[in-house]
Parts: C-alpha cells; sequence; structure tokens
C-alpha cells in the first residue's frame, strides 16, 4: 500500500469515528465503533478499551474488538498497574516485551491469545478517563502518521466520553433534587393543616395557664408549674410558627441588590452573639461585587442560618470566615461561610438540609431545609463541605443577573 | 376601664369559655357563638363593642364575615384570631379593616390588651 492510499484510508477511518462520536447520543456504540475502526485501521488484532470507574478505582472493560472469550474474563485492571507509568495524556505506551512489561497485569493469558505487541493509548482531559489498548500479534513499527491517528481518535473519544459522563451526573443530580423537593413540598403542605389544628388547643391551654398562674399562691410549686406550663407553650407556638414560615413556600420578593450590604445586615445581626462566646468572625467581601435580584430579607435569614450554626459548631475562641466573590464569566455570585468548629458527621450529611433533622437539644430542625428552599426559588445553589473535627465550609452561589421583564425588576 | 360589650366566634368551645372567663374577671360583659351564621345574627341584634373573630370557622370564611361586619358596620372593632400564624395573614385581615390581630395561641395578658386597645384606639 503507498502512504498516499494509506494516508486516505487513515483519513476515512477517522473520519467515520468522528462522524461516530458526534451523532451517537448512546455512548457503547461510539466506544464499539472506535475499538473495532482503530483495530481495523491499524491491522491490529484487536483493541480494548477501559473507562476508569471512580468509585472502585479500577479501569473496567467497556468495549472489545477482535479477543478471545478467554481473556476478556480476566476482569478489570487495577489503577495503580496501568497509572504507575501514566504520566502524560498524549503519549502512546508501545509496549514488545510482554512477559516484563510493568503494565501488563496478566502476561500469560496475553501470550496464549497470540499477542506479541500492545499499543496504550490514554484517554484523558486533565484526569485520566480511561485506556484504549490496541493488541498486534507480530512486533512491527509504526509511522508518525499512525501514531498521530491514534492521538486523534483518543483525544475525541475522551471529549466524548467525559461530556457522556457530565450529563450522566448531572441528571442523576436533578433526579435527586427532584424527589427531594417533591418530599419537602408535600411535607410543608402537611404541615400548615397539622400547624392550624395544634394552635386551637394550644390557644384553650395557654389562656388557661396564664389566667391561673395569675391566681395561685405567688412563688408556690402551683405558680411555678403553671410559669412552666405558659413558657412550654410558647415554645410550641415558635416551632409552629417556623414550620409555617417554611410550609408557605413564599415567591422571593427580589430587587437588584448588592448581596455583600445583605451579608453586613446579617452580621451585624449575629455580631453580639459572637462576641459573647470570643468567636471571632473574619470578613473577607469582595469589593467588586455584582448586584444580584435577590429577596433581602430571605437572603438575610439564610445568612443568620448558617452563621448561627457556624456559632454552634465552633468552641469558644474559634474562628467563622464569611467571604463573598464574583465570577463574571459565568455570572455567578458566590457567599462562602466556614467554621474551624466540628464539621458533620459523614452520616448526618445526607440529612442536614431535611426538614426536623436537627442536632441541636433546642433545634427545630427547619433552619437549613428553610434555607434550601429560599436558595432554590432564587434559582441558586448550596453545597457544603465538611470534615469532622476540622470544619465545615458552605458555599451558595447565585445568578449575578436574571433576564426579567422589563419594569417588573423593582417589584 | 369601662366595661365593654365583647362578642367571640369560634368553633372551639374552650376558647370561647377561656376568653369568656379571662375578659369576665377584667369586667366586660361577653357572648360567644360556634358558628359564622349565628354570630352575624348577633351582632345584628346587641351592639358589641369588640368583635372576637376566628378566620377559620366551619360554615362561612372569616374573610367574608369580616367584610360583611365591615360593609354594614365599618364603626364595629373587630379581632381576627387565627392558627394559620403568619404575618401575611395578618396584613390580609388588617387591610379589610380588622383593629387587631391574635395569633393562636395567646396568653390572657394579650388577650385583654388587645380588646381594651381596640376601643382605645377609637
Amino acid at each position: 500500500m503507498t502512504s498516499a492510499t494509506r494516508f486516505e484510508r487513515y483519513f476515512h477511518i477517522l473520519r467515520d469515528v468522528i462522524r461516530a462520536m458526534h451523532s451517537i447520543t448512546n455512548l457503547q456504540e461510539v466506544l464499539d465503533i472506535v475499538v473495532t475502526k482503530t483495530s481495523e485501521a491499524l491491522n491490529a488484532k484487536g483493541a480494548l478499551l477501559r473507562i476508569l470507574n471512580k468509585t472502585t478505582n479500577q479501569f473496567e472493560v467497556r468495549a472489545a474488538y477482535g479477543l478471545g472469550e478467554l481473556y476478556l474474563s480476566k476482569g478489570p485492571v487495577s489503577t495503580e498497574t496501568l497509572l504507575s507509568t501514566l504520566t502524560e495524556k498524549d503519549n502512546v505506551y508501545i509496549i514488545t516485551d510482554i512477559w516484563n512489561a510493568p503494565r501488563v497485569e496478566y502476561p500469560e493469558a496475553t501470550w496464549d491469545e497470540g499477542i506479541r505487541m500492545m499499543v496504550d493509548m490514554p484517554l484523558a482531559i486533565v484526569d485520566p478517563i480511561g485506556l484504549i489498548r490496541i493488541y498486534f500479534t507480530e512486533q512491527r513499527k509504526f509511522s508518525n502518521n499512525e501514531l498521530d491517528f491514534i492521538r486523534t481518535v483518543a483525544m475525541h473519544c475522551s471529549c466524548v466520553i467525559e461530556r457522556v459522563q457530565a450529563m450522566e451526573s448531572q441528571q442523576s443530580r436533578f433526579i435527586h433534587l427532584a424527589t427531594q423537593l417533591d418530599k419537602l413540598s408535600s411535607l410543608g403542605r402537611m404541615a400548615a393543616g397539622i400547624a392550624h389544628e395544634i394552635n386551637n388547643p394550644l390557644a384553650g391551654i395557654l389562656l388557661y395557664s396564664s389566667n391561673l398562674s395569675k391566681k395561685v399562691p405567688p412563688g408556690g410549686a402551683l405558680e411555678e408549674g403553671l410559669k412552666i406550663i405558659v413558657k412550654e407553650t410558647q415554645r410550641c407556638k415558635t416551632i409552629i410558627q417556623d414550620l409555617l414560615e417554611f410550609a408557605r413556600d413564599k415567591e422571593p420578593q427580589r430587587a437588584l441588590v448588592n448581596i455583600n450590604d445583605i451579608m453586613e445586615t446579617a452580621l451585624g445581626i449575629v455580631d453580639n452573639e459572637f462576641h459573647l462566646r470570643h468567636v471571632c468572625l473574619r470578613r473577607e467581601l469582595t469589593e467588586d461585587m455584582e448586584k444580584a435580584f435577590l429577596d433581602e430579607n430571605q437572603i438575610e435569614q439564610v445568612f443568620i442560618n448558617i452563621l448561627l450554626n457556624a456559632l454552634q459548631a465552633v468552641d469558644d475562641n474559634g474562628l467563622v470566615t464569611v467571604q463573598t466573590a464574583v465570577n463574571p464569566e459565568q455570572k455567578k455570585i458566590y457567599v462562602e461561610i466556614s467554621d474551624n468548629g466540628c464539621g458533620i458527621a459523614p452520616d448526618h450529611m445526607k440529612k442536614i438540609f431535611e426538614p426536623f433533622f436537627s442536632t441541636k437539644a433546642n433545634g427545630t430542625g427547619l433552619g437549613l431545609a428553610v434555607s434550601y428552599g429560599i436558595i432554590e426559588n432564587h434559582q441558586g445553589d448550596i453545597s457544603v463541605f465538611s470534615e469532622t473535627g476540622k470544619g465545615t465550609r458552605f458555599i451558595i452561589e447565585f445568578p449575578s443577573l436574571i433576564d426579567h421583564p422589563t419594569g417588573k425588576g423593582g417589584e | 376601664m369601662k366595661s365593654l360589650k365583647v362578642l367571640v366566634i369560634d368553633d372551639e368551645s374552650v376558647i370561647c369559655n377561656a376568653c369568656h372567663l379571662v375578659l369576665t374577671e377584667k369586667g366586660h360583659m361577653v357572648d360567644y357563638c360556634r358558628t359564622g351564621k349565628i354570630g352575624l345574627l348577633a351582632i345584628e341584634r346587641g351592639e358589641y363593642d369588640v368583635i372576637l373573630l376566628d378566620m377559620k370557622l366551619p360554615d362561612i370564611d372569616g374573610m367574608e364575615i369580616l367584610e360583611t361586619i365591615k360593609a354594614k358596620m365599618p364603626a364595629r372593632h373587630v379581632i381576627v384570631m387565627t392558627g394559620y400564624s403568619t404575618m401575611s395573614n395578618a396584613v390580609e385581615a388588617m387591610k379589610m379593616g380588622a383593629a387587631e390581630y391574635l395569633a393562636k395561641p395567646f396568653t390572657d395578658d394579650e388577650l385583654t390588651e388587645a380588646v381594651e386597645k381596640a376601643f382605645i384606639d377609637k
């Protein structure tokens, strides 16, 4: 075959592979085409495509061509074996010594399969995604064109895999969020009904107990008991009010505001509490903050909730840091509230935004649930990072500019 | 404080009795009824200084009763009571002409204060 016709052949195969990648939405079909066409182009015995499973940290076979069942049954290979020499993402590794190459985990099975030479091409964008291994029955040399061909296929293949993986993870995140929201809203509706039913009997208790407490001998056990009943009933009232606030799911009353100002107000409210506990409050608010459409009262409530949680989490002389930042390209603004406190236990992590989940003795378990709802209503996002014994970091993001119908912005 | 004529409209007898107890002890005269219909009849017949109105009644919606009272007797003092203790309810009731708002549960002092304040405001 002349080099011109060989070049044409690579070009045709490359075109087929790229076309498949861009037209097919099913990842498996793309991977099958990649292993088949690559093997054909290079006159190889076959090829194997492995993708790194981030949960198990193993390279799992996702597509194979031209290899026997026996060889394939060897199962996944560990990252240590493959990554030990996998340093540069654009490097093609040519393995000529099957028996002694550290990258070959099953040399005997490989030899029995009739394989005498292998070529490894890592799939990576930044971090390793996977690996294409091409198998040859005899030793041979590779032209620069051939190596370029392998690199090009790998590069396109990596992009497709990453795109599909990103889509899948987004999808599962949305499904999780949707179920979470559904759960929260049905609970909210129920709560509103229950609150009304409970407030009526509470009204009877509070009217009689507050009235009776004035008629009993002062300073006696009766007066003390009645005062406790009065106080505890009022506590129930507060809990129910929080619950109703949560259930109301109010649409935010937005205005164009600087989130730094909201944070300053929130800090002003909690400042005294921090001072009393000798907890240091460090503020690092960016001066270039962009304005955003936010409900000042609701966002202030979110900040106060998280700040008070942080205060509870730290010891005396602890440190709570508040930062704000802007990302003009993504049109997003960020608020980070971090502490060096006790952290959140890993098994509590999934529950912290659920209503009624609380680790505090007097907590209603609604603070973060309410905050979550408010942030959702603002098309924002909240994420939490925590390490037991080291501290917790809450990051809240909002769109810095929202398209809104003219004239409705300041309502 | 002059003795006031108070009408309580609430379907919960415990609340009617409790309001009766607290307010009569303060020297006021208290009648009560358990439905909106009877409540409206009582208002038309009696000269009440203050009406304590529950927002959720089995027959007529509290807001509707408030509207009727305000249409016929705009000067009548109405204090609304509700178990849905949120600010928006309060604001809505005040817009409709309620003189005062009591979020259930409330203490005897809060009740007395609301009733007597409604009259002083006059």
